[in-house]
């Protein structure tokens, strides 16, 4: 499409509200494949360290968002899973989170096998640790969500607290 | 994700979801400038609206490129009311381009980007405005460069 059936418009209006396809020959697509690859590649070599472990983390975070929009429960996303990936992308051993943390390592242990459930303190301290990137109330949700899965689907509480309730309501 | 009414200056929220085949009636070239139900083999053609509403405010076109990790806009627009000084919302596109690079940084592992083809005429105007990274022919965004637009338009 050429500007001019938009003429009306200024440049910046234009720039504003589209991104108007541009036709390259096979030629100039190869080149201009290859001019970004190599800038890209070139940027990559410049990257600090704190870059990529800023990038990382945000990645990290956008993930456990998106699944706490979600409605849906997935038994893979538990709060040990994202606790494991937090380590794996800031590089801290067990015993290195848990000094870093204050935590005894076989209480860290227990939280990312998912045995021990993590109290509100240690959820502080994994925001205080991320430099607020992955704020509490996250893990906070996270683990709520964990939680009302459980109490959704526990048969067998159910059963066993049935016997303590009597006189319930007979709604039509 | 949300955009601006300019006469009132609120802030009103958005999603974008995928195109549905049921859209292609609403989307006319009248309106939205192209033929958009051409792009549909070749592209992934998402639309933006209020969330109370089925009303299509923009639409982006994207082809991944996943060996190079990186996702293109092959064609973006604002419905027609939203381009130029009189335009109803502010951030439509702004909001597209954010979308379209949270899906690469979901899609790409290591080292995502977003990249387009500009026109020589607006290609400073995405430097300036999203803080686009010049390559040459194409402009991208990529890591922190990414993550700002995204923040910028997302939250």
């Amino acid at each position: 499409m050429s500007l001019k059936r938009l003429k009306n418009y200024t440049t910046e209006d234009i720039a504003d509200a589209m991104v108007l396809p541009v036709t390259l020959t096979s030629k100039q697509r190869k080149e201009a494949d290859r001019q970004l690859s190599e800038h890209r590649a070139m940027r990559r070599t410049e990257m600090t360290e704190e870059e990529k472990l800023h990038f990382k983390l945000f990645r990290l975070k956008f993930q456990l968002e998106d699944y706490l929009k979600e409605d849906q429960y997935n038994p893979q996303f538990t709060f040990g899973y994202f606790l494991e990936q937090y380590l794996q992308l800031t590089n801290r051993k067990k015993k290195e989170f848990a000094g870093d943390i204050q935590i005894h390592e076989t209480l860290l242990s227990s939280i990312l096998k998912n045995r021990r459930e993590p109290n509100e303190s240690f959820m502080i301290r994994l925001e205080l640790h991320s430099n607020n990137m992955i704020p509490a109330i996250d893990w906070f949700k996270l683990l709520e969500k964990e939680k009302g899965h459980q109490i959704n689907t526990n048969r067998s509480l159910r059963d066993k607290e049935s016997r303590f309730v009597t006189h319930s309501l007979q709604l039509v | 994700m949300h955009i601006t009414e300019r006469v009132t200056n609120e802030d009103k929220l958005v999603h974008v979801r995928a195109i549905e085949d049921a859209d292609f009636k609403q989307i006319t070239v009248k309106r939205y400038l192209f033929n958009w139900k051409k792009l549909e083999h070749e592209c992934k053609i998402y639309k933006l609206t209020l969330i109370d509403s089925e009303d299509v405010l923009g639409l982006i076109a994207l082809i991944d490129f996943p060996e190079e990790e990186r996702t293109e806009i092959k064609l973006l627009t604002s419905s027609i009311e939203n381009i130029g000084k009189e335009k109803q919302y502010d951030r439509i596109a702004g909001c597209l381009i954010a979308f379209a690079g949270k899906e690469a940084i979901g899609k790409f592992k290591n080292y995502p980007a977003l990249s387009l083809v500009p026109k020589t005429e607006l290609k400073q105007h995405y430097i300036a405005k999203y803080k686009m990274i010049d390559a040459g022919w194409q402009l991208y965004l990529e890591d922190i460069s990414l993550l700002n637009v995204i923040k910028q338009y997302l939250s």
